[in-house]
Formats: structure tokens, sequence, C-alpha cells
């Protein structure tokens, strides 16, 4: 009783040395944010001094300035025109690998016979350069938006089944024993323990979904192009339209920013629900 | 006895008294238990024999290593027999029982779910639907203050609170015999006399058969109706004792001449079972 009493004091003591010194009492959620964000600013400030500072030509860098210039001025139609299938089969094939990967890691996990038959040749398959493969999907898709979604698939899934499989195989062994006193199935384990333990691990594979989904389509529209921001990159490339290809990568990064969000925004809405 | 307006699902106010003694509930004959790991056998219950008669509350008392764990898994059904055999109920054990229930050193709940969900669990896995027991899990978390913290998830509690609730999720389903494992080791002695209180309060309401783990001669001495001590490895029983303390315990109980002189004498069977090997 007296001990607790007389550790309370100098807890609250330690507090207040704790407190940062004046001038960072910024709240550190909002500083996770202001921070970088003041950083990224600075260095396209910086650019767009360099490049007259430099006097660098704007076909080989030009300013931001000048990049958003053209952003708005071709963002209608030409450049929205080319990142809607972009996006659209970015998508498709970013939903697809999630749930081919989930499966996939689900089937493993729960059979050992075709883990052990399966597991090591998937891994080994991922020893291969996967872009070099990209003109055999052609072979095997035509120059449609399969070849490139079938593409995007194959190099975005393994992220998924890597980390699904882990959260699968991870949980903890206590847990695992309570199950087995409760004489619970297989398929409860699963369902119950094994899939929400999973959940956080799976998000994580599939936030490397997203930027890789976008790589596969964009790689894609490099082999086979009609449409496509890729295609406008490369389009823009041999026009030596550099601004152009920059405004370009700037869409593709705002929405692989916004992809990425949203996906995390999706995971942390289930976090909550399931309070993990 | 009245019976609960639920019907099927007995209250825990309601529970029969205690039971023919004359055949054993669970009887544990020459138990062996031998691990065999790549750096050899390691003989982890030499050869333990006893009975328990129904209603018990049963200490076991013994040296870090000495195969208490290892022989409640064994009573469980988690873990295989050597040789020898284990009966509970007149059925020899095989497999996990449905009529048990088990508290672990680590509360093991399971994180994404609420502290109700989590009590709930064993009947979520037995029966599918929980509705007809949400009546009961009220009691129970009632019982040991955490009700108003049913919507809350396990890392939202303290230590203490967490091993409430897997206490609750152990009576559940109304077990026969509960089996607890060091439940309360992982706390500081305030939260561990309270919980000592608490299951002594459950029990004098529950009055089943439980089988309890411990490192603590005081809690032992204060919870249990009997308590074996068992020696270090080639681990026995090696002292059998009746505590007839009347009910309900209290927890002044501890300051009594009797109490400590049953701690003290525990304490030596306690050590020479250490020299023993
Ligand atoms: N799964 C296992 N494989 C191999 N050896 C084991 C296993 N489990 C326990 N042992 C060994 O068996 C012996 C008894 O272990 P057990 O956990 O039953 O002891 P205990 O009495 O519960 O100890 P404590 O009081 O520290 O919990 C120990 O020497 C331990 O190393
Ligand atoms: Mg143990």
């Amino acid at each position: 009783m007296t001990q607790s009493q007389m550790i309370q004091p100098a807890g609250s003591s330690a507090m207040t040395v704790a407190t940062p010194p004046v001038g960072w009492k910024l709240d550190p959620a909002l500083r996770a944010i202001i921070l970088p964000a003041v950083t990224a600013a600075g260095l396209i400030a910086l650019w767009e001094a360099a490049v007259p500072l430099l006097g660098i030509p704007h076909v080989l860098l030009p300013p931001p300035s000048a990049i958003a210039v053209r952003l708005v001025q071709l963002f209608f139609p030409l450049i929205l025109q080319h990142a809607i299938p972009t996006i659209l089969e970015s998508l498709i094939a970013f939903v697809i690998s999630s749930i081919l990967g989930v499966v996939l890691a689900g089937v493993l996990s729960s059979s050992k016979i075709v883990r052990e038959a399966l597991y090591p040749n998937v891994v080994f398959f991922q020893l291969i350069p996967k872009i070099a493969l990209a003109p055999l999907f052609i072979v095997w898709f035509g120059i449609g938006s399969e070849s490139r979604i079938a593409f995007s698939i194959f190099i975005s899934f393994f992220p998924v089944v890597v980390a699904t499989l882990a959260g699968l195989d991870n949980v903890d062994r206590e847990l695992l024993r309570l199950c087995k006193a409760l004489r619970a199935s297989e398929w409860q384990v699963f369902r119950d323990v094994r899939i929400p333990f999973a959940i956080p691990y799976m998000f994580s594979g599939m936030k490397i979904a997203t930027t890789f989904s976008i790589i596969g389509i964009i790689v894609g529209e490099f082999v086979t192009s009609q449409a496509g921001l890729g295609y406008l990159i490369l389009f823009a490339s041999a026009q030596a339209e550099t601004e152009l290809i920059f405004a370009a990568i700037t869409v593709l990064c705002i929405f692989g920013l916004v992809f990425y969000g949203l996906v995390a925004m999706a995971e942390s809405y289930l976090r909550k629900k399931l309070g993990s | 006895m009245t019976t609960h307006a639920t019907g099927s699902i007995p209250a825990i106010r309601s529970l029969k008294p205690l039971t023919d003694t004359s055949t054993p509930y669970i009887s544990v004959e020459s138990v062996r238990k031998v691990y065999h790991t790549a750096d050899g056998d390691i003989e982890a219950v030499s050869k333990v024999d006893f009975d328990i008669n129904s209603g018990d509350f049963v200490s076991i008392l013994g040296p870090s290593g000495c195969g208490k764990s290892t022989l409640m898994m064994m009573m469980g059904g988690l873990e295989t027999i050597s040789s020898g055999r284990i009966v509970i109920g007149g059925e020899p054990v095989t497999a996990p029982r449905g009529d048990l229930g088990y508290v672990f050193q680590d509360p093991t709940l399971l994180p994404w779910n609420t502290v109700l969900e989590n009590v709930l669990f064993p009947i979520r896995l037995r029966d599918g639907s929980t509705r007809k027991y949400h009546d009961r899990a009220q009691e129970l978390l009632e019982l040991v203050g955490l009700w108003e913290f049913r919507n809350k998830r396990p890392r939202q509690l303290s230590g203490g609170m967490r091993q409430r609730v897997a206490i609750c999720r152990g009576l559940i389903n109304d077990p026969a015999l509960l089996l607890m494992d060091e439940p309360f080791s992982a706390l500081d002695a305030i939260s561990r006399d309270d919980m000592n209180a608490a299951l002594a309060d459950i029990w004098d309401r529950f009055h089943k058969t439980a089988i309890f783990i411990t490192h603590s001669i005081r809690e032992a001495v204060f919870l249990s109706d009997r308590i074996l001590v068992m020696s270090r490895r080639p681990s026995t029983v090696c002292y059998d004792i009746r505590v007839d303390f009347p009910r309900p315990r209290r927890m002044e109980m501890q300051e009594t001449l009797e109490f400590n002189e049953l701690c003290g004498l525990l304490r030596k069977k306690i050590e020479e079972g250490y020299k023993v090997s």
C-alpha cells in the first residue's frame, strides 16, 4: 500500500520531465504528416529553382511548374483517356491477384501435401526475372487487355501469397492448444483463429500488390501499346515531349497513392471492426 | 434447488451438491510420460498414482520442471500418455473431452474478439449459436466484476482482468472438471490476492471438481480441499494432504496459526521432494 503511494509522485514527476521542449509541441500524428509533406515541398521547390539556375534544357528536365501546366492543358481529354484503361486494368489485376493470393495461401496452409508439392515451385517461379516474360503473355493472350492483366496478376499475386501464408502459419501456439482443448475442427480453427490472425499480414501483402499491379499494367502497355499511360509515356518520349512524360508519371503517382491509401483505409476499418 | 428460467442451461447457483464419492471421479494410474526429443528422451513424469473425488478442489505443488503441466495436459487429452492410464468419469482419456474447462497460464484470449465473445468462444465452437448461453455468460462476468467490460477487447484490459475472462470462458460450458495451470503466476502479488478471493468465491457457488497447478503454497492452501506435492524429476506424487478449513474461505484465514503451520509443513515437504532426486 505505502509502496504504491510512494511510487505515484515519482511517476508523475517523470512525466513532466519527459515533456518535449517548447516549439516541438506538435501532435505526433500531425507531425507524421506535416514533416514529410514539408520535405517534399522543399525538394520540389529546389527542383523548380535548379532548372533555370543550372540552365537545364526542358527536354531533359522540365521544372515542376511546366509539368503542372502541361498536365492541366492536356488532362482533358488526352491524359484522362489514357489513364482510364490503366487504372481499370490495374484495379482488376489487383482484385484478382488478391483473391488468388489469399485462396492459394489458404490452400497451402491447410494441406501439408499440397504445400510440400507446390510451395517450393511457387518460390522457384519467383526467381525468374518476371519482366522478361511479358512478351510471352502477348503470345498467349494476344494484344488485348487480357494479356496485360494476366501479366500484372502474375507479378503481383506472389507477395499476397507469402504474406498471408506467414499470417496463417504464425498463429499463437497457445491459441491452437486452446482450440484443440475445445475440440475445434480444422475448419473452425481456420475460420475463427487463423484468418483473423492473418488479416494484418494479408493487408501488408496487398499493399505491395497495389504497386506491383500498376507496374505490371505499365510494362504490359510498354510492350503492346494502343492506349494507357504506359503507351502515352512511350509516345511522348518518341516525340521528345518530356513534360508530357512527367505529366503522365504524375497521374500514375497520384493513382498509386490513392490506391494504396484506399487499401490502407480498408485495413484500418477492418482492424477497428475486428479490434486487432 | 430452483432452476433457471432458461431450463436446459444450468444456472451457477443451482448446481447439485457433491455426488457419490465411493468411486473416484478421476483416477490416475501409474502414469508415465516420456518426451522424445532430438537430444534424447526426457522423462517428464515418472510414475504418478492418485484418485480424485468429485467436487474436490485439488492443487498440485512442485518444483519447476517436475511435470505438472505435462500431467495436466495428459488429463485434458492434450498430450499422449506414455504408459499407464487416466480415467475420468469412468472413461479412459484418449482425446480432449467436451465436459472440461481449461485455464492456462496465459489468458490466450482472441485479441480480435470482445470480452463477451471470448467467454462464449467454447460455445460458438461447440454449438455454432451462442444465444442460449448469454445469460450464463452475464452471470459469470458479473461474478468476476467484468460485465460492464463485455464489449471491450482483451488489450484494453489489465492482466488480472484478462485472466478473469479466461476463467469465465473455462466455466461457460458448465464443465464437470476445471483444469487450471498456474493461472495467476503472471500477476503481481496484489492482483493475485484479488484473483484468489475471486476464485474462492466462484468456487463456493460453482462447486465442481478442479485441478489447480501453482507454485504458491499459500494460494494452494487458501483454495484447496486437497493438495498433492510432486517431487523433482523423476517425478512422482510425494505428499498428499487434505485441507479442511471451513468454507467460504476468507482472506483473513491466511493470518491464522493453522494456516501458517500448514504452509510451513508443505514447504518442508516440497524441500524433501526436491532432495529426493
Ligand atoms: N513438448 C515437450 N517436448 C519435450 N520436452 C518437454 C515438453 N514439454 C515439457 N517438456 C519437459 O518435460 C519436463 C516437465 O515439463 P512441465 O512443463 O510439465 O513442467 P512443470 O512442472 O509444468 O514446470 P513449471 O512449473 O516450470 O511450469 C521439463 O523438463 C520440460 O523440459
Ligand atoms: Mg508448467
